[in-house]
């Protein structure tokens, strides 16, 4: 999976934003608040990236346990998929 | 690890982190100083048109696209294009279009006259954040006799609705003067069926270029203003916890917006400055780069001197909107009394009561 290129990460300070591009701007209505895992992830997913590499990536960065990486990677591309950000 | 949370305080909270780090999160591009409409109390029109004499040369597309992208490296989220009017440039969407790739928050101001089918089908293909349209009456009399062309009132309803049936987020907003104050509720009515939000503003000043202005022609009397802003129950409820509070601003610091903290602007010949209505320091960012030119912002702001003595002692400062550009622009300093300010402020204390002890003079 990938992310589209449909939204483009902006930072204030350490807080990350994901803004809309294009005509993305009539869907989205504003713009969209990351913590630092999914900012982490969103920037991962600029290239072709399994499920399996997200989570080693996140366990990694973040010394987590690769269940609780697991769980947490799952939502956020749930999140992603639905709002159809990413293509599978 | 997606938040969805309100979008005005968290805009609020975001300008609030930029200040402290002195990062340009929100960016004003003056694209233009011409417009097809003649009001009076505008503050940046060219009357003489670009080749007057005089008349400095308007940057590029290629130029204000350089400028975009230095500032986003420098952190710009909120971009606001404004003018004069934008859609007066034949090369308005040379600029637009790249901008709308490049991760900003879009906001387009404009008088909506323009707005034809296909510049309205143009911008539906890549919207901006939102638009806003000046409306300058409810009646295509008084409009017109604020814009100076015949015809204005139907272009901009004709405008406003080719933005409506493209679901292009659309803001509507006049200024008032004492000429079209009369239609505030009309207008209000006006965008309230076509199920847009509606503000306006009442506080008319003069042009920082100094050239000459009709502006205190067209200005409400202090008690008006006043009467208008207690209509407004967040204005009013502020107002009225400053008269409580009996507390003076906490800072001397003579400049309190964001400007030249978290802000810019930058006038349609290239100049880097504080605020519309403060056009220094004049930095330029396309010679001495995006960085340098806001550094030089950052260093005027936390440079500029303090308000007046007369001022910080005023019993009535709580009450006062004066800022430096309005100081500049009304008494020749950045730290004057306005006059029109004093007037103001004591018209609030007349109507919301107990006035606020002066701070004391060091």
């Amino acid at each position: 999976m990938k992310r589209k290129d449909e939204l483009m990460l902006q930072k204030v300070g350490g807080q990350a934003l994901l803004i809309p591009l294009g005509a993305k701007v009539l869907d989205m209505n504003g713009m969209v608040v990351l913590n630092t895992t999914g900012s982490f992830i969103w920037e991962l997913l600029a290239e072709e990236r399994s499920f399996e590499e997200l989570v080693s990536a996140v366990v990694e960065r973040f010394a987590v346990e690769a269940d609780r990486a697991g769980d947490d990677v799952r939502t956020f591309l749930d999140d992603l998929i639905r709002q159809g950000w990413i293509a599978l | 690890m997606t938040d969805i949370v309100e979008y005005v305080p968290l805009v609020r909270e975001l300008h609030e982190r930029a200040a402290k780090l002195k990062q340009p999160v929100n960016g004003v591009f003056e694209l233009t100083s011409l417009c097809n409409l003649r009001c009076g109390m505008c503050y940046v029109r060219q009357s003489g048109g670009d080749k007057a004499p005089g008349v400095r040369k308007e940057l590029s597309a290629s130029q204000w696209l350089e400028i975009a992208g230095q500032a986003r490296e420098n952190g710009l989220i909120f971009l606001l294009l404004t003018g004069g009017e934008v859609l007066l440039r034949n090369d308005f969407f040379e600029i637009y279009e790249p901008l709308t790739r490049m991760g900003f928050m879009i906001t387009v101001f404009t008088n909506g006259a323009l707005i034809t089918d296909s510049i309205a089908d143009r911008l539906a293909r890549c919207p901006p954040s939102r638009v806003e349209i000046s409306l300058y009456g409810a009646t295509s009399a008084t409009c017109e006799k604020i814009t100076g062309v015949p015809g204005s009132f139907a272009a901009c309803r004709a405008g406003i609705e080719n933005l409506l049936a493209r679901r292009i987020p659309l803001v509507l907003k006049s200024t008032l003067s004492r000429f079209n104050v009369a239609e505030l509720e009309a207008m209000r009515q006006m965008a309230h069926g076509w199920g847009v939000p509606f503000y306006a503003s009442w506080l008319l000043s003069r042009r920082p270029d100094k050239q000459g202005s009709e502006v205190e022609d067209y200005r409400l009397s202090a008690e008006e203003c006043v009467e208008l802003e207690a209509t407004d129950r967040a204005s009013a409820n502020e107002l009225r916890e400053a008269a409580l509070s009996e507390k003076v601003p906490d800072s001397d610091s003579n400049f309190y917006c964001k400007a030249g903290r978290a802000a810019f602007i930058v006038n349609p010949y290239g100049d880097l400055n504080v605020c519309s209505l403060l056009p220094e320091p004049a930095a330029r960012p396309l010679e001495i780069g995006f960085h340098n030119a806001w550094m030089e912002v950052v260093k005027y702001v936390d440079s500029a001197p303090a308000p007046s003595p007369e001022c910080l002692g005023c019993r009535d400062r709580v009450f006062c909107g004066r800022c430096p550009a309005w100081s500049l622009m009304e008494s020749g300093t950045l730290s004057g009394p306005v006059p029109y300010w004093c007037e103001i402020a004591r018209a609030r204390k007349k109507r919301y009561g107990r006035p606020a002890d002066p701070s004391p003079i060091e």
